[in-house]
Protein backbone atom coordinates (compact mmCIF):
# COMPACT_ATOMS: atom_id res chain seq x y z
CA UNK A 1 0.00 0.00 0.00
CA UNK A 2 1.48 3.35 -1.02
CA UNK A 3 1.24 6.53 1.05
CA UNK A 4 -1.80 7.91 -0.78
CA UNK A 5 -3.70 4.67 -0.44
CA UNK A 6 -2.83 4.58 3.25
CA UNK A 7 -4.16 8.14 3.74
CA UNK A 8 -7.40 7.29 1.94
CA UNK A 9 -7.92 4.11 3.94
CA UNK A 10 -7.16 5.92 7.19
CA UNK A 11 -9.57 8.71 6.22
CA UNK A 12 -12.36 6.25 5.50
CA UNK A 13 -11.74 4.40 8.75
CA UNK A 14 -11.65 7.69 10.68
CA UNK A 15 -14.92 8.84 9.14
CA UNK A 16 -16.56 5.54 10.12
CA UNK A 17 -15.15 5.62 13.64
CA UNK A 18 -16.03 9.30 14.09
CA UNK A 19 -19.62 8.66 12.98
CA UNK A 20 -19.97 5.73 15.32
CA UNK A 21 -18.51 7.89 18.08
CA UNK A 22 -21.22 10.49 17.49
CA UNK A 23 -23.87 7.80 17.80
CA UNK A 24 -22.40 6.64 21.11
CA UNK A 25 -22.07 10.25 22.25
CA UNK A 26 -25.79 10.73 21.54
CA UNK A 27 -26.73 7.54 23.35
CA UNK A 28 -24.67 8.60 26.33
CA UNK A 29 -26.17 12.10 26.26
CA UNK A 30 -29.65 10.60 26.31
CA UNK A 31 -29.12 8.32 29.28
CA UNK A 32 -26.43 10.18 31.23
CA UNK A 33 -27.41 10.81 34.86
CA UNK A 34 -26.11 14.34 34.35
CA UNK A 35 -29.02 15.00 32.00
CA UNK A 36 -31.38 14.34 34.92
CA UNK A 37 -30.56 17.81 36.08
CA UNK A 38 -31.80 19.04 39.42
CA UNK A 39 -30.04 18.57 42.68
CA UNK A 40 -26.86 16.67 41.86
CA UNK A 41 -24.53 19.51 42.79
CA UNK A 42 -24.89 22.19 45.39
CA UNK A 43 -23.01 24.80 43.45
CA UNK A 44 -25.86 26.28 41.46
CA UNK A 45 -24.50 24.58 38.39
CA UNK A 46 -28.01 23.78 37.15
CA UNK A 47 -29.11 27.40 36.96
CA UNK A 48 -27.48 27.64 33.57
CA UNK A 49 -29.78 29.91 31.57
CA UNK A 50 -28.51 33.37 30.74
CA UNK A 51 -31.32 35.28 32.43
CA UNK A 52 -29.74 38.71 32.00
CA UNK A 53 -30.05 38.38 28.24
CA UNK A 54 -33.81 37.74 28.53
CA UNK A 55 -34.56 40.09 31.43
CA UNK A 56 -37.52 42.47 31.18
CA UNK A 57 -38.57 45.41 33.32
CA UNK A 58 -42.07 43.97 33.78
CA UNK A 59 -43.41 40.43 33.96
CA UNK A 60 -45.22 38.96 30.94
CA UNK A 61 -48.65 38.90 32.61
CA UNK A 62 -50.65 42.07 32.20
CA UNK A 63 -52.59 43.98 34.83
CA UNK A 64 -55.83 44.95 33.12
CA UNK A 65 -58.20 46.06 35.83
CA UNK A 66 -59.08 46.08 39.46
CA UNK A 67 -57.11 43.33 41.11
CA UNK A 68 -58.20 41.16 43.99
CA UNK A 69 -56.53 38.58 46.16
CA UNK A 70 -57.22 34.87 46.45
CA UNK A 71 -59.49 33.61 49.18
CA UNK A 72 -57.63 30.43 50.14
CA UNK A 73 -60.72 28.98 51.76
CA UNK A 74 -62.67 28.84 48.52
CA UNK A 75 -60.32 29.56 45.62
CA UNK A 76 -57.80 26.89 46.60
CA UNK A 77 -59.64 23.83 45.37
CA UNK A 78 -57.96 21.29 47.66
CA UNK A 79 -59.00 23.35 50.61
CA UNK A 80 -62.54 23.98 49.41
CA UNK A 81 -63.24 20.38 48.40
CA UNK A 82 -61.67 19.17 51.62
CA UNK A 83 -64.07 21.33 53.60
CA UNK A 84 -66.98 20.17 51.45
CA UNK A 85 -66.07 16.56 52.23
CA UNK A 86 -65.90 17.43 55.91
CA UNK A 87 -69.08 19.43 56.30
CA UNK A 88 -71.51 18.25 53.60
CA UNK A 89 -74.61 16.40 54.73
CA UNK A 90 -77.28 15.41 52.24
CA UNK A 91 -80.06 16.33 54.65
CA UNK A 92 -78.83 19.85 55.41
CA UNK A 93 -77.25 20.53 52.01
CA UNK A 94 -75.68 23.90 51.41
CA UNK A 95 -77.20 25.30 54.61
CA UNK A 96 -75.05 23.01 56.71
CA UNK A 97 -71.80 24.42 55.32
CA UNK A 98 -69.64 27.10 56.99
CA UNK A 99 -70.73 30.63 56.11
CA UNK A 100 -67.93 31.38 53.64
CA UNK A 101 -68.51 28.13 51.71
CA UNK A 102 -72.26 28.67 51.71
CA UNK A 103 -71.82 32.17 50.29
CA UNK A 104 -69.34 30.94 47.69
CA UNK A 105 -71.52 28.09 46.47
CA UNK A 106 -74.58 30.32 46.33
CA UNK A 107 -72.62 32.58 44.04
CA UNK A 108 -71.20 29.64 42.04
CA UNK A 109 -73.84 26.88 41.89
CA UNK A 110 -72.09 25.29 38.89
CA UNK A 111 -68.98 24.81 41.00
CA UNK A 112 -71.03 23.16 43.75
CA UNK A 113 -72.42 20.76 41.17
CA UNK A 114 -68.93 19.81 40.03
CA UNK A 115 -67.59 19.54 43.57
CA UNK A 116 -70.45 17.25 44.57
CA UNK A 117 -69.98 15.19 41.40
CA UNK A 118 -66.36 14.61 42.39
CA UNK A 119 -67.39 13.71 45.93
CA UNK A 120 -70.37 11.51 45.17
CA UNK A 121 -69.53 9.95 41.81
CA UNK A 122 -65.78 9.96 41.31
CA UNK A 123 -64.53 9.36 44.82
CA UNK A 124 -66.48 6.10 45.43
CA UNK A 125 -65.45 4.79 42.00
CA UNK A 126 -61.85 5.63 42.74
CA UNK A 127 -62.03 3.74 46.03
CA UNK A 128 -63.53 0.72 44.30
CA UNK A 129 -60.99 0.74 41.44
CA UNK A 130 -58.23 1.30 43.91
CA UNK A 131 -59.05 -1.98 45.66
CA UNK A 132 -58.91 -3.82 42.33
CA UNK A 133 -55.84 -2.25 40.73
CA UNK A 134 -53.75 -0.82 43.52
CA UNK A 135 -51.16 -3.66 43.47
CA UNK A 136 -49.69 -2.19 40.31
CA UNK A 137 -48.78 1.01 42.16
CA UNK A 138 -47.50 -0.37 45.46
CA UNK A 139 -43.87 0.56 44.83
CA UNK A 140 -44.63 4.01 43.46
CA UNK A 141 -46.89 4.72 46.42
CA UNK A 142 -44.27 3.45 48.84
CA UNK A 143 -41.65 5.62 47.18
CA UNK A 144 -43.91 8.67 47.16
CA UNK A 145 -44.83 8.21 50.81
CA UNK A 146 -41.18 7.68 51.73
CA UNK A 147 -40.31 10.99 50.08
CA UNK A 148 -43.03 12.72 52.07
CA UNK A 149 -42.11 11.01 55.32
CA UNK A 150 -39.52 13.59 56.35
CA UNK A 151 -40.82 17.09 56.78
CA UNK A 152 -40.23 20.06 59.05
CA UNK A 153 -43.03 20.86 61.48
CA UNK A 154 -45.80 23.04 60.09
CA UNK A 155 -45.68 26.71 60.95
CA UNK A 156 -48.82 27.23 62.96
CA UNK A 157 -48.08 30.57 64.53
CA UNK A 158 -48.82 34.03 63.19
CA UNK A 159 -45.98 35.92 61.48
CA UNK A 160 -45.32 38.22 64.43
CA UNK A 161 -44.41 35.13 66.47
CA UNK A 162 -43.05 32.59 64.02
CA UNK A 163 -41.10 34.78 61.62
CA UNK A 164 -38.76 36.54 64.01
CA UNK A 165 -35.45 35.21 65.28
CA UNK A 166 -35.55 33.69 68.73
CA UNK A 167 -32.61 33.30 71.09
CA UNK A 168 -31.23 29.83 70.61
CA UNK A 169 -28.59 27.65 72.19
CA UNK A 170 -27.29 27.19 68.64
CA UNK A 171 -26.41 30.86 68.42
CA UNK A 172 -27.86 33.28 65.90
CA UNK A 173 -28.80 36.90 66.32
CA UNK A 174 -32.05 38.34 67.51
CA UNK A 175 -31.02 41.82 66.29
CA UNK A 176 -30.47 42.39 62.56
CA UNK A 177 -26.83 42.31 61.56
CA UNK A 178 -25.52 45.26 59.61
CA UNK A 179 -25.19 43.76 56.13
CA UNK A 180 -22.68 45.48 53.86
CA UNK A 181 -24.94 45.79 50.81
CA UNK A 182 -28.14 44.30 49.39
CA UNK A 183 -26.15 43.16 46.33
CA UNK A 184 -23.73 41.15 48.45
CA UNK A 185 -26.54 39.79 50.62
CA UNK A 186 -28.50 38.66 47.55
CA UNK A 187 -25.45 36.87 46.22
CA UNK A 188 -24.94 35.24 49.61
CA UNK A 189 -28.55 34.09 49.98
CA UNK A 190 -28.53 32.60 46.48
CA UNK A 191 -25.31 30.76 47.19
CA UNK A 192 -26.68 29.45 50.47
CA UNK A 193 -29.91 28.31 48.80
CA UNK A 194 -27.90 26.42 46.18
CA UNK A 195 -25.68 24.94 48.87
CA UNK A 196 -28.82 23.78 50.65
CA UNK A 197 -29.86 21.94 47.50
CA UNK A 198 -32.02 24.38 45.58
CA UNK A 199 -31.79 23.93 41.81
CA UNK A 200 -33.05 27.42 41.01
CA UNK A 201 -33.13 30.56 43.14
CA UNK A 202 -34.62 33.97 42.46
CA UNK A 203 -35.56 37.06 44.44
CA UNK A 204 -38.61 39.28 43.99
CA UNK A 205 -40.15 42.21 45.73
CA UNK A 206 -43.39 40.73 47.09
CA UNK A 207 -46.46 41.89 45.18
CA UNK A 208 -49.30 42.06 47.77
CA UNK A 209 -51.74 40.80 45.13
CA UNK A 210 -50.19 37.34 45.44
CA UNK A 211 -50.88 37.09 49.19
CA UNK A 212 -54.10 35.32 50.16
CA UNK A 213 -56.99 37.56 51.13
CA UNK A 214 -58.18 34.90 53.59
CA UNK A 215 -55.52 32.52 54.83
CA UNK A 216 -55.33 28.76 54.93
CA UNK A 217 -56.18 27.10 58.19
CA UNK A 218 -53.36 26.04 60.46
CA UNK A 219 -51.01 28.88 59.58
CA UNK A 220 -51.54 30.77 62.81
CA UNK A 221 -53.96 33.37 61.51
CA UNK A 222 -57.39 34.10 62.93
CA UNK A 223 -59.95 31.91 61.17
CA UNK A 224 -62.18 33.81 58.74
CA UNK A 225 -60.32 37.07 59.33
CA UNK A 226 -58.69 38.80 56.35
CA UNK A 227 -54.95 38.28 56.22
CA UNK A 228 -53.14 41.51 57.06
CA UNK A 229 -49.88 41.46 55.14
CA UNK A 230 -47.04 41.95 57.62
CA UNK A 231 -44.65 44.78 56.86
CA UNK A 232 -41.68 42.46 56.99
CA UNK A 233 -42.94 40.44 54.00
CA UNK A 234 -41.05 42.78 51.72
CA UNK A 235 -39.01 40.36 49.64
CA UNK A 236 -39.61 36.84 48.47
CA UNK A 237 -36.79 34.37 47.94
CA UNK A 238 -37.97 31.59 45.64
CA UNK A 239 -36.24 28.21 45.82
CA UNK A 240 -37.13 24.82 44.40
CA UNK A 241 -36.22 21.49 42.89
CA UNK A 242 -37.55 19.25 40.13
CA UNK A 243 -39.43 15.99 40.54
CA UNK A 244 -37.43 12.86 39.68
CA UNK A 245 -37.33 12.65 35.92
CA UNK A 246 -38.20 9.04 35.04
CA UNK A 247 -41.27 8.79 37.33
CA UNK A 248 -42.34 12.24 36.17
CA UNK A 249 -42.44 10.97 32.58
CA UNK A 250 -44.56 8.06 33.83
CA UNK A 251 -47.31 10.36 35.07
CA UNK A 252 -50.09 10.36 36.07
CA UNK A 253 -49.85 7.12 38.01
CA UNK A 254 -46.19 6.55 38.79
CA UNK A 255 -44.98 10.11 39.32
CA UNK A 256 -45.30 11.99 42.54
CA UNK A 257 -44.98 15.56 43.69
CA UNK A 258 -43.78 14.43 47.10
CA UNK A 259 -40.12 14.12 46.18
CA UNK A 260 -39.69 17.71 45.03
CA UNK A 261 -42.20 18.96 47.60
CA UNK A 262 -40.16 17.45 50.38
CA UNK A 263 -36.82 18.71 49.05
CA UNK A 264 -38.12 22.22 48.38
CA UNK A 265 -39.83 22.39 51.75
CA UNK A 266 -36.71 21.40 53.62
CA UNK A 267 -34.61 23.87 51.63
CA UNK A 268 -37.07 26.71 52.32
CA UNK A 269 -37.05 26.00 56.05
CA UNK A 270 -33.26 25.96 56.03
CA UNK A 271 -33.00 29.22 54.09
CA UNK A 272 -35.48 30.80 56.51
CA UNK A 273 -33.38 29.55 59.40
CA UNK A 274 -30.24 31.04 57.84
CA UNK A 275 -31.91 34.42 57.39
CA UNK A 276 -33.19 34.39 60.95
CA UNK A 277 -29.67 33.74 62.21
CA UNK A 278 -28.67 36.98 60.53
CA UNK A 279 -31.24 38.61 62.78
CA UNK A 280 -33.96 39.15 60.17
CA UNK A 281 -37.50 37.77 60.06
CA UNK A 282 -38.25 34.98 57.60
CA UNK A 283 -41.24 32.76 56.89
CA UNK A 284 -41.26 29.75 54.59
CA UNK A 285 -44.29 29.14 52.35
CA UNK A 286 -43.98 25.57 51.26
CA UNK A 287 -45.62 22.63 49.54
CA UNK A 288 -47.88 20.71 49.99
CA UNK A 289 -50.29 23.09 51.76
CA UNK A 290 -48.44 25.55 53.93
CA UNK A 291 -48.73 28.77 52.01
CA UNK A 292 -49.91 32.28 52.72
CA UNK A 293 -49.47 33.24 49.07
CA UNK A 294 -49.58 31.99 45.49
CA UNK A 295 -46.12 30.79 44.56
CA UNK A 296 -46.04 30.71 40.71
CA UNK A 297 -46.53 34.47 40.17
CA UNK A 298 -43.90 35.20 42.81
CA UNK A 299 -41.52 32.90 40.93
CA UNK A 300 -42.33 34.75 37.69
CA UNK A 301 -41.55 38.05 39.40
CA UNK A 302 -38.29 36.52 40.66
CA UNK A 303 -37.20 35.84 37.08
CA UNK A 304 -37.37 32.08 37.28
CA UNK A 305 -39.71 31.59 34.34
CA UNK A 306 -43.03 32.30 32.65
CA UNK A 307 -46.53 30.96 33.09
CA UNK A 308 -47.57 28.40 30.47
CA UNK A 309 -50.94 27.60 28.94
CA UNK A 310 -51.44 24.92 31.59
CA UNK A 311 -51.07 27.54 34.31
CA UNK A 312 -47.81 26.04 35.50
CA UNK A 313 -44.53 27.92 35.78
CA UNK A 314 -42.14 27.09 32.93
CA UNK A 315 -38.46 27.55 33.70
CA UNK A 316 -35.73 27.46 31.04
CA UNK A 317 -33.69 24.81 32.84
CA UNK A 318 -36.37 22.41 34.05
CA UNK A 319 -39.43 23.28 32.00
CA UNK A 320 -42.40 22.85 34.29
CA UNK A 321 -40.73 20.07 36.26
CA UNK A 322 -40.15 22.44 39.15
CA UNK A 323 -41.72 22.63 42.59
CA UNK A 324 -41.01 25.99 44.19
CA UNK A 325 -41.24 27.32 47.72
CA UNK A 326 -40.97 30.89 48.97
CA UNK A 327 -39.36 32.59 51.92
CA UNK A 328 -40.69 36.04 52.80
CA UNK A 329 -38.35 38.41 54.62
CA UNK A 330 -37.25 42.00 54.99
CA UNK A 331 -33.56 41.18 54.78
CA UNK A 332 -32.40 43.89 52.34
CA UNK A 333 -32.06 42.22 48.93
CA UNK A 334 -31.91 43.17 45.26
CA UNK A 335 -34.85 41.73 43.33
CA UNK A 336 -34.16 39.88 40.08
CA UNK A 337 -35.86 40.93 36.89
CA UNK A 338 -38.60 38.86 35.26
CA UNK A 339 -37.58 37.02 32.10
CA UNK A 340 -39.18 36.26 28.76
CA UNK A 341 -37.76 33.43 26.72
CA UNK A 342 -40.48 32.80 24.17
CA UNK A 343 -42.98 30.86 26.26
CA UNK A 344 -45.93 33.16 25.54
CA UNK A 345 -45.44 32.85 21.80
CA UNK A 346 -44.79 29.10 22.07
CA UNK A 347 -47.85 28.37 24.21
CA UNK A 348 -50.09 30.38 21.92
CA UNK A 349 -49.74 27.79 19.15
CA UNK A 350 -48.40 24.66 20.86
CA UNK A 351 -51.43 23.44 22.85
CA UNK A 352 -49.89 19.99 23.39
CA UNK A 353 -50.81 20.15 27.08
CA UNK A 354 -54.43 21.00 26.24
CA UNK A 355 -54.65 18.20 23.67
CA UNK A 356 -53.20 15.66 26.09
CA UNK A 357 -55.17 16.73 29.15
CA UNK A 358 -57.70 13.94 29.78
CA UNK A 359 -60.06 16.22 31.69
CA UNK A 360 -60.10 19.06 29.18
CA UNK A 361 -59.16 21.47 31.97
CA UNK A 362 -56.57 23.32 29.90
CA UNK A 363 -57.99 25.95 27.62
CA UNK A 364 -57.49 25.73 23.86
CA UNK A 365 -58.42 29.40 23.69
CA UNK A 366 -56.67 32.57 24.72
CA UNK A 367 -55.89 34.26 27.98
CA UNK A 368 -58.57 35.48 30.36
CA UNK A 369 -58.77 38.20 32.95
CA UNK A 370 -58.39 36.55 36.34
CA UNK A 371 -58.56 38.77 39.42
CA UNK A 372 -57.43 41.72 37.32
CA UNK A 373 -54.60 39.99 35.46
CA UNK A 374 -54.56 38.67 31.90
CA UNK A 375 -53.35 35.09 31.99
CA UNK A 376 -54.17 31.54 31.02
CA UNK A 377 -56.78 30.08 33.31
CA UNK A 378 -57.06 26.42 34.17
CA UNK A 379 -60.45 24.84 34.84
CA UNK A 380 -59.53 23.79 38.36
CA UNK A 381 -62.66 21.74 38.94
CA UNK A 382 -62.11 19.54 35.89
CA UNK A 383 -58.41 19.25 36.67
CA UNK A 384 -58.89 18.18 40.27
CA UNK A 385 -61.76 15.85 39.46
CA UNK A 386 -59.47 13.91 37.14
CA UNK A 387 -56.37 13.94 39.27
CA UNK A 388 -58.19 12.90 42.41
CA UNK A 389 -59.38 9.81 40.52
CA UNK A 390 -55.91 8.51 39.75
CA UNK A 391 -55.01 5.25 41.39
CA UNK A 392 -51.29 5.88 41.61
CA UNK A 393 -49.92 8.66 43.74
CA UNK A 394 -52.82 11.10 43.45
CA UNK A 395 -52.30 14.06 41.20
CA UNK A 396 -51.84 14.02 37.47
CA UNK A 397 -48.91 16.09 36.16
CA UNK A 398 -49.51 14.93 32.57
CA UNK A 399 -49.31 18.55 31.41
CA UNK A 400 -45.86 18.74 33.01
CA UNK A 401 -44.64 15.54 31.35
CA UNK A 402 -45.88 16.39 27.85
CA UNK A 403 -44.74 20.03 27.83
CA UNK A 404 -41.99 20.48 25.21
CA UNK A 405 -40.04 22.56 27.72
CA UNK A 406 -39.90 19.69 30.23
CA UNK A 407 -37.00 17.84 28.71
CA UNK A 408 -33.79 16.54 30.16
CA UNK A 409 -30.62 18.55 29.94
CA UNK A 410 -28.61 17.33 26.97
CA UNK A 411 -27.32 18.82 23.73
CA UNK A 412 -30.52 18.12 21.79
CA UNK A 413 -32.98 19.81 24.11
CA UNK A 414 -30.58 22.58 25.06
CA UNK A 415 -30.20 23.41 21.37
CA UNK A 416 -33.99 23.43 20.90
CA UNK A 417 -34.36 25.76 23.89
CA UNK A 418 -31.68 28.08 22.56
CA UNK A 419 -33.37 28.32 19.17
CA UNK A 420 -36.80 28.80 20.69
CA UNK A 421 -35.69 31.39 23.27
CA UNK A 422 -33.93 33.54 20.68
CA UNK A 423 -36.52 33.40 17.90
CA UNK A 424 -38.56 36.61 17.81
CA UNK A 425 -40.54 35.44 14.76
CA UNK A 426 -42.08 32.38 16.43
CA UNK A 427 -41.40 30.27 13.31
CA UNK A 428 -39.22 27.83 15.21
CA UNK A 429 -41.96 27.47 17.82
CA UNK A 430 -44.37 25.97 15.28
CA UNK A 431 -41.65 23.72 13.89
CA UNK A 432 -40.56 22.49 17.33
CA UNK A 433 -44.18 21.90 18.33
CA UNK A 434 -44.73 19.80 15.23
CA UNK A 435 -41.58 17.78 15.93
CA UNK A 436 -42.68 17.27 19.52
CA UNK A 437 -46.10 16.02 18.42
CA UNK A 438 -44.71 13.63 15.82
CA UNK A 439 -41.68 12.34 17.69
CA UNK A 440 -42.88 12.19 21.29
CA UNK A 441 -46.60 11.37 21.26
CA UNK A 442 -48.42 10.07 24.32
CA UNK A 443 -51.33 7.65 24.59
CA UNK A 444 -54.92 8.62 23.81
CA UNK A 445 -55.82 10.91 26.75
CA UNK A 446 -58.91 8.83 27.57
CA UNK A 447 -56.64 5.89 28.39
CA UNK A 448 -55.28 7.79 31.38
CA UNK A 449 -58.59 7.32 33.18
CA UNK A 450 -59.14 4.53 35.67
CA UNK A 451 -60.97 1.45 34.30
CA UNK A 452 -64.36 2.25 35.82
CA UNK A 453 -64.31 5.53 33.90
CA UNK A 454 -63.42 3.77 30.65
CA UNK A 455 -59.64 4.12 30.84
CA UNK A 456 -56.66 1.83 31.22
CA UNK A 457 -54.61 3.47 34.00
CA UNK A 458 -52.19 4.50 31.23
CA UNK A 459 -49.03 6.47 31.82
CA UNK A 460 -47.30 8.90 29.46
CA UNK A 461 -44.18 6.71 29.45
CA UNK A 462 -43.34 3.32 30.93
CA UNK A 463 -42.37 3.59 34.60
CA UNK A 464 -38.70 3.12 35.52
CA UNK A 465 -37.71 -0.42 36.47
CA UNK A 466 -37.60 0.38 40.17
CA UNK A 467 -41.28 1.33 40.29
CA UNK A 468 -42.67 -1.76 38.55
CA UNK A 469 -44.29 -3.63 41.44
CA UNK A 470 -44.96 -6.74 39.36
CA UNK A 471 -41.22 -7.27 38.87
CA UNK A 472 -40.53 -7.37 42.60
CA UNK A 473 -43.64 -8.53 44.42
CA UNK A 474 -45.45 -11.85 44.14
CA UNK A 475 -49.17 -11.14 43.80
CA UNK B 1 -18.85 11.91 33.35
CA UNK B 2 -18.53 9.05 30.89
CA UNK B 3 -16.07 8.59 28.02
CA UNK B 4 -18.48 9.77 25.32
CA UNK B 5 -19.11 13.00 27.23
CA UNK B 6 -15.47 13.64 28.02
CA UNK B 7 -13.08 16.19 26.60
CA UNK B 8 -10.83 13.31 25.47
CA UNK B 9 -13.66 11.94 23.33
CA UNK B 10 -14.03 15.27 21.56
CA UNK B 11 -10.26 15.48 21.10
CA UNK B 12 -10.38 12.04 19.47
CA UNK B 13 -13.30 13.13 17.32
CA UNK B 14 -11.23 16.11 16.18
CA UNK B 15 -8.32 13.85 15.27
CA UNK B 16 -10.63 11.50 13.34
CA UNK B 17 -12.22 14.42 11.46
CA UNK B 18 -8.76 15.70 10.47
CA UNK B 19 -7.75 12.26 9.21
CA UNK B 20 -11.05 11.90 7.34
CA UNK B 21 -10.58 15.31 5.70
CA UNK B 22 -7.01 14.45 4.63
CA UNK B 23 -8.17 11.10 3.25
CA UNK B 24 -11.03 12.74 1.38
CA UNK B 25 -8.71 15.40 -0.06
CA UNK B 26 -6.31 12.75 -1.37
CA UNK B 27 -9.20 10.72 -2.76
CA UNK B 28 -10.60 13.74 -4.61
CA UNK B 29 -7.14 14.60 -5.97
CA UNK B 30 -6.76 11.06 -7.29
CA UNK B 31 -10.13 11.42 -9.01
CA UNK B 32 -8.96 14.79 -10.38
CA UNK B 33 -11.86 16.65 -8.83
CA UNK B 34 -10.98 20.19 -7.75
CA UNK B 35 -12.07 21.22 -4.24
CA UNK B 36 -12.35 25.02 -3.93
CA UNK B 37 -13.29 26.49 -0.53
CA UNK B 38 -17.02 26.64 -1.23
CA UNK B 39 -17.13 22.91 -1.86
CA UNK B 40 -15.46 22.34 1.50
CA UNK B 41 -18.07 24.57 3.14
CA UNK B 42 -20.91 22.59 1.52
CA UNK B 43 -19.25 19.34 2.53
CA UNK B 44 -18.80 20.61 6.10
CA UNK B 45 -22.48 21.55 6.33
CA UNK B 46 -23.51 18.15 5.04
CA UNK B 47 -21.17 16.43 7.50
CA UNK B 48 -22.68 18.43 10.35
CA UNK B 49 -26.18 17.37 9.32
CA UNK B 50 -25.03 13.77 8.98
CA UNK B 51 -23.50 13.95 12.47
CA UNK B 52 -26.69 15.53 13.82
CA UNK B 53 -28.73 12.65 12.40
CA UNK B 54 -26.56 10.02 14.03
CA UNK B 55 -26.43 11.84 17.37
CA UNK B 56 -30.21 12.46 17.24
CA UNK B 57 -30.93 8.76 16.85
CA UNK B 58 -28.43 7.87 19.59
CA UNK B 59 -29.78 10.48 22.00
CA UNK B 60 -33.37 9.37 21.60
CA UNK B 61 -32.42 5.73 22.05
CA UNK B 62 -30.59 6.78 25.23
CA UNK B 63 -33.70 8.63 26.38
CA UNK B 64 -35.81 5.53 25.73
CA UNK B 65 -37.74 7.27 22.98
CA UNK B 66 -37.57 4.60 20.24
CA UNK B 67 -40.32 6.20 18.17
CA UNK B 68 -38.45 9.48 17.99
CA UNK B 69 -35.24 7.61 17.16
CA UNK B 70 -36.91 5.65 14.37
CA UNK B 71 -38.83 8.57 12.90
CA UNK B 72 -35.83 10.88 13.21
CA UNK B 73 -33.59 8.22 11.69
CA UNK B 74 -35.92 7.77 8.72
CA UNK B 75 -36.66 11.45 8.10
CA UNK B 76 -33.22 12.91 8.78
CA UNK B 77 -31.54 9.83 7.29
CA UNK B 78 -33.46 10.22 4.05
CA UNK B 79 -32.65 13.92 3.98
CA UNK B 80 -28.99 13.07 4.55
CA UNK B 81 -28.95 10.57 1.68
CA UNK B 82 -30.81 12.85 -0.73
CA UNK B 83 -28.68 15.88 0.13
CA UNK B 84 -25.59 13.64 -0.04
CA UNK B 85 -26.44 12.57 -3.60
CA UNK B 86 -27.05 16.20 -4.55
CA UNK B 87 -23.83 17.24 -2.89
CA UNK B 88 -21.85 14.58 -4.72
CA UNK B 89 -23.15 15.86 -8.04
CA UNK B 90 -22.09 19.36 -7.09
CA UNK B 91 -18.68 18.20 -5.87
CA UNK B 92 -18.06 16.35 -9.13
CA UNK B 93 -18.38 19.50 -11.19
CA UNK B 94 -15.13 20.68 -12.73
CA UNK B 95 -13.67 17.18 -12.97
CA UNK B 96 -10.61 17.27 -15.20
Amino acid sequence: MDRRQFLKATGAASATLGSAGLGFFGYQAGRDPESYTGWETHEGAQQTFNRKRHAKENPHYKKVGQTSRVDARTDVIFYRRGDLMRYWRDDTGIEGLPAHLRAYYKEHPDVLEQDLFQRKEIFPKMMEDSRKHRDQFILSSAWSNAMGAVSPDRINQPPEKSDFPQPSRFGGNTEPLNMKSPEKTSKLIKKIAHELGSTLVGIAELNPDWVYQYPMKGRGFEADEPLQIPEHWKYAVVVGTPMSWDPMYANPNYGTSNDAYSRSRIIAFRVASFIKQLGYPARPHTPGADYDLMVPPVAIDAGLGEQGRHGVLITPELGCNFRPAVITTDLPLVPDKPIEFGVQSFCKTCKICAENCPSGAISMGGKEVVRGYLRYQLDREKCHTFWSSNLGNMGCRICIAVCPYTRKSNWLHKAALKVSANDPTGLSHSALTELQKRFYPGPDPQKYYMPSLGGENASFRRPPWWLRSEDFIEF
Amino acid sequence: MQFFNSAFFWFMEGVLVCLAVIGFKVWMEDRKIPMPFWKWILLGMWALFFGFTIAFVGTNLGEKEPKAALLGGIIFGLLTVISGVGLWRVLKTGKK
